[in-house]
């Protein structure tokens, strides 16, 4: 007789990505300085910043910090009265350095592990956009081992393989009952490879106004072999096999900075820093899976996202001869379109703040601390795709401390 | 030196002031739009008005589950941010929870369901099916089987044991449904009756056997009606009336296709050409898309078996699917354009009285194409779809979050008040079996 196709229950795909997943979190001083700094040879953090500007630092390091980070999201379904946070949970961005070159020589060595994309948020299990989303953990880790050369005095270049770990776990409920009234769940659980690449031109003019020109790759980022999981009643477990696997592509986008130094006096120097992020390459989202049902379709949905940019301004004052204090103030435009506004990345344009400060206990033993804070202008959205209609509202709070040995 | 120490105690404190304001997080907060109001209309005495799908009748059959998450009793517990009081409804007790009894769905093999009634831990009275006695204030007053022109009949009160439970001994067969709703000081309403007069023909496959499923006159309900709009707003109350959805809309009509029949006669006999129907009119012919099938035939055990002749039903025009399985294409022509009538005096007795309109009707229309709500697909599908319970008539709990929503907000848009929507993510559809 009839069969009942339940490719409906499935034909809401998931959602990834969004300039929430930037993590613009890769060195304490630049975080302080609301992430400007690819115009400074600051520290061991340009392996990050600028790879033409590792060649004119003085001395060699090696650093290790991490920032923890509070995602702080909240949703208000339109025309309710509740509304609903995430849970709080704490991703962990870090990053770690080292650059060595032999001293007085033309050329650096860097090695740069950091973590400029991810994403932790977990609205629960039973909140109203659950069968859009529950929970998303995403991290991807960048390996960059990095040349960088002083062409001149005054003009460094340099570069940097990009080799990126991705891991990302994506969870939502399915709206189908098991007999006690509870929703199916799916997870999806992979990690994945991407290929990229880092390149930066430092230039500090006779004025010593410095410039920068950093460009940084793509990376695709494929999740081959990840693990489809479906709790669903057991009746309905022949359209949801066990052991399922699927493929997925995730595109992080490039990012074009231009960054300028200004030296306002001996112990101040200005940052600014515009970025352009294309995330336009982020056009569409597919879920491949190596056993389809008329259940579980392959899902593919466009996402559209258009280019996104970022404006930082920051300050790095030295008050003593073992203190630095450093503020900075910065605007971010999202991608995210209207109508593609989703729960694990409720983006829409930010503020960022930021303060931070340093101290060298010795000549060789530094500790830099920062404090990192985003507003996420609140912004009332029907996402196409799932109908999840609402209003969303994020803060993000991200203090962070490392440690740098020079020599 | 001593500089150095405070260096260190000021970075120190610092990162402990960072670290408190970090624990306190400032939670972000979302500016409400207005604040709480009832506008317009006063919801401090909310009463609903109407048949099976305002008791909260799912799954052919009555319970507790179900009377629960009525959308009366889903949009009452919602009024009560702009003003609304209690909300009584007539709930079986949890020891009877199953009331009348319901289908539970207890298997589903490639796709075919296999329903079961439940018969534990009923309400029953006695082995007439009579239920036990409901005494007490009653605000949802929504009686399984009601119609429109039956609310007007006395002795109905004994005849339907929904509406029977809730008379006392001497009211059963002497006050009328429309006696009954009398006299209860509401100062706020919802109306949403009159489906059963066109769907009582309909789900008897276009053939009248008796009051129940007779259709009812277009100017007798136009006359009906508006009596009873003219009750429920004695003292100026203001309210809500709903439209009667479509019966082509609903998937009791919309399962079992004459495509999926003719497929699954293929599957047995290729040869097979035709599903053979008996029409309203008496005359036996080849079925078409355009006829409609009753949901309960599937599980009838009628299809395809030879009568003495060795004729298989439905399979030949010397053994058709009798009248009453379908619902055969002028029949669906002849309840459509009832409806639409229907509709149309309630929508002009409604604006007459500057009442609000649930235009449940479209609603449901669009749900059978499908929508998406909070990332659920819904759409009038049998057990998939999500919003119609496993009688094929009546609503899911999710279904009745959706259609609360919508008598919230035709209300919203017509008294300017903000009763808060119902989060439908919160609501189940069919039960799956383990």
């Amino acid at each position: 007789m009839k069969k009942f196709l339940l490719s409906v229950l499935l034909s809401v795909p998931f959602w990834v990505l969004g300039q929430g997943f930037q993590v613009n979190l890769q060195g304490q001083k630049q975080i302080g300085m609301a992430g400007a700094g690819s115009a400074l040879a600051l520290d061991e953090a340009s392996i990050f910043f600028n790879p033409g500007a590792v060649s004119f630092l003085e001395k060699n390091s090696i650093s290790a910090g991490v920032n923890p980070l509070l995602f702080k999201s909240v949703f208000q379904q339109n025309g309710s009265n509740i509304s609903e946070n995430v849970k709080n949970k704490i991703a962990p961005p870090f990053e770690a350095y080292a650059v060595w070159g032999p001293k007085s020589n033309k050329w650096k060595l860097g090695l740069g592990v950091y973590t400029p994309f991810g994403g932790l948020v977990d609205w629960g299990n039973d909140w109203s956009g659950k069968y859009a989303l529950t929970s998303l953990n995403l991290k991807a880790i960048y390996i960059q081992p990095t040349l960088s050369v002083k062409i001149t005095d005054r003009i460094g270049i340099g570069a940097g393989f990009v080799y990126n770990h991705g891991e990302v776990n994506l969870q939502r409920a399915l709206p189908v009952n098991f007999p006690d009234g509870r929703s199916g769940h799916a997870t999806l659980e992979g990690t994945g490879k991407g290929f990229g690449w880092n390149a930066g031109i430092y230039i500090n003019t006779l004025s010593n106004i410095t410039f920068a020109v950093v460009h940084r790759s793509k990376v695709i980022t494929k999740l081959d072999d990840g693990d489809a999981m479906f709790d669903v009643p057991a009746s309905l477990e022949p359209s949801f096999p066990d052991g399922n696997k699927f493929t997925a592509e995730l595109p992080l986008p490039s990012t074009t900075t231009l960054g300028v130094g200004i030296p306002l006096s001996k112990s101040t120097t200005l940052a600014f820093d515009a970025s352009w992020v294309q995330w336009r390459v982020y056009e569409e989202l597919a879920f491949d899976y190596a056993v389809n049902t008329p259940a579980l379709a392959d899902t593919k949905s466009a996402r559209n996202y258009r280019d996104g940019s970022s404006f930082k301004l920051g300050v790095n004052h030295k008050a003593s001869e073992k203190l630095a204090l450093r503020a900075g103030v910065g605007y971010a435009l999202t991608p995210v379109q209207d109508g593609f506004v989703t729960p694990e990345a409720p983006d829409a344009n930010r503020y960022i703040l930021s303060a931070g400060a340093g101290y060298s206990f010795t000549s060789k033993f530094e500790v830099n601390a920062s404090f990192f804070f985003e507003d996420v202008q609140s912004r009332k959205q029907k996402n196409i795709e799932t109908g999840l209609d609402g209003t969303f509202k994020t803060l993000v709070y991200a203090p962070g401390i490392s440690l740098t040995y020079k020599w | 030196m001593v500089g150095e120490i405070y260096m260190k105690r000021y970075i120190i404190n610092s990162l402990a002031i960072a670290a408190m304001f970090f624990a306190a997080a400032c939670k972000p907060e979302i500016e409400s739009t207005a604040a709480t109001t009832a506008g317009q209309a006063n919801f401090s005495k909310y009463i609903s008005i109407g048949n099976s799908l305002t008791a909260g009748f799912a799954d052919g059959g009555l319970y507790l589950e179900g009377q629960k998450v009525a959308y009366p009793n889903l949009i009452a517990a919602k009024m009560a941010t702009v003003g609304g009081g209690s909300f009584t409804s007539p709930f079986f007790t949890d020891a009877q929870a199953n009331g009348s009894g319901y289908l539970s769905l207890t298997a589903l093999v490639n796709g075919t369901p296999t329903l079961t009634p439940v018969t534990t831990n009923l309400a029953l009275r006695d082995a007439t099916g009579k239920l036990t006695k409901f005494s007490g204030e009653v605000q949802n007053l929504g009686v399984p089987g009601m119609r429109l022109d039956l609310a007007f009949a006395a002795p109905f009160g004994a005849a339907n044991p929904y509406l029977e439970r809730l008379l006392t001994d001497a009211q059963v067969g002497t006050v009328s449904y429309f006696q009954f709703i009398q006299g209860r000081n509401h100062t706020f309403f919802s109306l949403w009756l009159g489906n059963n007069d066109a769907l009582g023909y309909a789900t008897n496959g276009g053939v009248t056997t008796d009051a129940t499923n007779v259709l009812t006159d277009k100017s007798t309900f136009a006359l009906l009606y508006s009596n009873l709009i003219n009750l429920l707003t004695t003292n100026g109350q203001k309210g809500v009336v709903a439209t009667i959805p479509d019966v082509t809309s609903i998937p009791y009509f919309n399962t079992v296709t004459v495509a999926a029949l003719l497929n699954a006669a293929k599957a047995i006999n290729p040869a097979a050409g035709a599903v053979y129907i008996q029409t309203g009119a008496g005359t036996v012919r080849a079925a078409t898309a355009e006829d409609l099938i009753r949901l309960p035939f599937q599980s009838s055990g009628l299809f395809g078996v030879p009568n003495a002749a060795g004729l298989p039903y439905g399979l030949h025009p010397l053994n058709p699917i009798a009248n009453n399985w379908v619902l055969d294409k002028d029949e669906v022509a002849r309840v459509k354009d009832y409806v639409l009538s229907y509709n149309s005096t309630i929508k002009s007795l409604a604006e007459s009285k500057s009442l609000a309109i649930a235009d449940t009707y479209s609603y449901l229309n669009q749900v059978k194409t499908g929508i998406v709500i909070q990332g659920v697909s819904i759409n009038s599908s049998f057990i998939t779809g999500g919003a119609f319970s496993l009688d094929g008539v009546h609503l899911t709990p999710r279904g009745n979050a959706v259609i609360a929503n919508v008598f919230i907000d035709a209300i919203n848009n017509k008294y300017g008040s903000n009763i808060p929507v119902v989060d439908v993510s919160q609501y189940r559809g069919v039960k799956f079996p383990n």
